[in-house]
């Protein structure tokens, strides 16, 4: 048979062990063709280039020294196999190498032909060994995937006949039917119902773990999502005598998430709080922010059912994990919910994680990201590096006449939206970004810069541009509120004009987050008072 | 009071026939077809008020129906429904583009597509109430 040529990247900057390596490899009987540079830049360089069969590698290079030096080589070409050449004296480093993936070490001086002919061979069996697995594992994945979705699919006809025809018997569509026997039929609906809810799981869990879960993050006022989770969880709360609270922190900033996926963790989490929790228990929903990470919001249900085991808590975010108590006494789940959480919580680039006592209840955190208004409103609100002096806040919501919207609603609103922008002066308005809310409804803000008082202009003239959207007026009512935005007369004890600009716009962004805020959950605008820090 | 007419367009026979029994009950009138072709053929000759469309569909999928009646003259105002078992993520916005006027993934709560049957064939406020300032 004849045998294939070992290309071999050596990167050994001292000549005289690349001479001895070289000759080494001459030796030996298999044919061999040797690459030698001296720098790791270099080598990266050459790797980039073409795919040699094996590098040996130095890890004591003028450019890189020790594991610095194998974990760029294999973050460079993970797919080559590495052979470490060491010293007498960093044996433990190689060793360490060979943990974190290096195929093989070798000790300077001590090589001989036959040696480094073997361990090059077995390096590159061994690699290949790997990448063969690895293609199987993915493959199995694939196939996984691909069969779990195509059965949900597959499963969704056949239900949706169960369903319409039991409705049909149900709503006496069919003949009237006896209370015993509707009950039997609502049974039937409940289960039909449970099925459907596992199949949308067990599709969703696919999609994530496949990578084809999408979001779509909008400015989110968090404190409105949470209330209509509570609305929405309230009736299974009261029908089991749990006690369902909020608590939002009156300073939280919006977020940048998408409300329909973060509605879905939370009706996820109050969901399992409830059905943990016993009667007379309660669950708490709270959204706050921590000092020490100012950039993220978060947002935990604490329940006071009987606490997650220490085992439970390292497994209850991973598919099909169920809790072994939980499993008889409700049969509703697939063990599907809190991984699909946690990887909406992932793509939002948040956090999620659970602190629990057995018997002290539990609680389930998640983070999200918060939206920098400050950003958005430095560039138009400040002008020759002062703040402007005046402001105002307006709010337009248009609500579709019927429900669901006639026509694409989606198309109507942005292109609502677009000619907002188009209204405005660029340098000193600014148009927020569109509010994202599980409703129907859609409202936008506008911040502008009012140099005189003409707080009652800007709303007019959006008026006056939005009632020329062809359609508009049949598809949806049009409220549009205006306030003026009073800045605060000091920030943490100083008079506000001694703040730096920056500063200023801080407080300025916060000020109007707590307007917005409460204007989502009110559905109203009005001036609030500033608040003053007087610390 | 004549009753709007409606066509439900599914290869699912069954589902067919419990969709025209909840129609009627519902006070419309109903008719059928059950693939692309017949479809087209069917909204021209019964003339519907609206439509109810599944997405695959043998002959012709949803996709080159909503087409179809989007390019005709006589069809383009016929307000359409989705209701498909596909997945609303890849499925909605491309099926709204399309012209429908909802998209309802099976199986869907009846009262809600009652609700949007009667909302999609209810006619638009003819003068518009005034903007409230």
């Amino acid at each position: 048979m004849e045998q294939q040529t070992t290309q071999v990247l050596l990167i050994e900057d001292n000549p005289g062990d690349a001479d001895l390596v070289r000759l080494r490899l001459v030796e030996s009987n298999s044919p061999v063709n040797v690459n030698c540079v001296t720098r790791l830049s270099e080598g990266l360089d050459s790797l980039t280039r073409v795919t040699p069969s094996v590098v040996l590698l130095d890890l004591n290079l003028p450019d890189s020294h020790g594991a610095e030096t194998f974990r760029r080589v294999m973050e460079h070409a993970p797919n080559v196999p590495v052979v470490v050449l060491s010293g007498q004296d960093d044996e433990a480093l190689a060793i360490k190498a060979v943990h974190q993936g290096v195929q093989d070490y070798l000790i300077k001086g001590n090589i001989s032909s036959k040696h480094l002919e073997r361990s090059i061979r077995y390096a590159v069996e061994r690699q290949a060994l790997l990448r063969a697995l690895e293609m199987t594992q993915k493959q199995q994945l694939d196939f996984k995937n691909q069969f779990l979705s195509h059965v949900s699919h597959e499963l969704r006809p056949p239900l949706t006949c169960i369903h319409q025809y039991v409705t049909l018997l149900l709503d006496g569509l069919a003949g009237a039917v006896a209370p015993d026997q509707a009950d039997h039929l609502k049974t039937v609906l409940k289960s039909v119902n449970q099925l459907h809810a596992m199949i949308r799981d067990l599709l969703e869990a696919t999609r994530a773990e496949s990578g084809k879960m999408r979001i779509e993050p909008r400015c989110i006022a968090l404190g409105e999502l949470i209330q209509q989770t509570v609305a929405m969880m309230r009736p299974m709360a009261d029908e089991k005598k749990v006690g369902l609270e909020i608590a939002v922190d009156q300073r939280l900033p919006l977020v940048h998430a998408d409300p329909d996926r973060v509605l879905e963790v939370l009706i996820n989490l109050v969901d399992n709080g409830i059905k943990f929790t016993p009667s007379d228990g309660a669950v708490m929903v709270q959204a706050r922010v921590v000092d020490a990470d100012p950039s993220s919001v978060y947002i935990s249900v604490t329940d006071t059912g009987r606490g997650i085991s220490p085992e439970s808590k390292a497994l209850i975010f991973e598919r099909l994990y169920q809790d072994a108590d939980a499993v008889d006494n409700n049969r509703s789940g697939l063990g599907l919910g809190l991984f699909i959480c946690r990887e909406i919580v992932r793509l939002h680039e948040g956090r999620i994680w659970v602190s629990s006592e057995p018997g002290q209840g539990s609680t389930f955190t998640f983070t999200l990201p918060a939206y920098s208004l400050a950003k958005l409103l430095a560039p138009v609100v400040t002008n020759n590096h002062r703040l402007r002096t005046s402001f105002v806040l307006v709010r337009v919501e248009l609500t579709p006449l019927l429900v669901p919207p006639r026509g694409n609603w989606k198309q109507t609103w942005q292109q609502c939206l677009e000619i907002l922008r188009r209204c405005i002066y660029l340098d000193k308005d600014l148009v927020l970004p569109a509010m994202g809310t599980s409703g129907s409804a859609e409202t936008f803000f506008v911040v502008a810069s009012t140099d005189m008082p003409r707080s009652g202009i800007m709303p007019a003239r959006i008026r006056e541009q939005l009632e020329r959207v062809p359609d508009l007026k049949a598809k949806c009512s049009l409220t549009i509120m205006a306030a003026p935005i009073e800045l605060p007369s000091n920030i943490s004890g100083q008079t506000f004009s001694s703040q730096s600009l920056e500063q200023q716009v801080e407080a300025l962004a916060s000020h109007v987050t707590g307007m917005i805020t409460s204007s989502m959950e009110r559905k109203q605008l009005r001036p609030e008072k500033p608040i003053q820090d007087s610390n | 009071m004549q009753k709007a007419k409606i066509l439900v367009v599914d290869d699912d026979p069954d589902l067919v026939r419990a969709m025209r029994l909840r129609l009627r009950a519902n006070n419309y009138d109903v008719a059928t077809a059950s693939d692309g072709y017949g479809a087209i053929a069917s909204a021209q000759k019964e003339r519907p008020a609206l439509i109810i469309l599944d997405l695959g569909l043998p002959v012709g999928d949803g996709f080159v129906v909503l087409e179809r009646l989007q390019n005709s003259d006589t069809l383009s105002g016929v307000p359409v429904i989705v209701l498909s078992a596909r997945d609303p993520q890849s499925n909605e916005e491309r099926a709204l583009k399309a012209g429908a006027s909802a998209f309802f993934q099976k199986p869907a709560d009846n009262d809600e597509l009652m609700n949007a049957i009667r909302v999609s064939l209810s006619p638009g406020p003819r003068q518009p109430a005034a903007w409230p300032s």
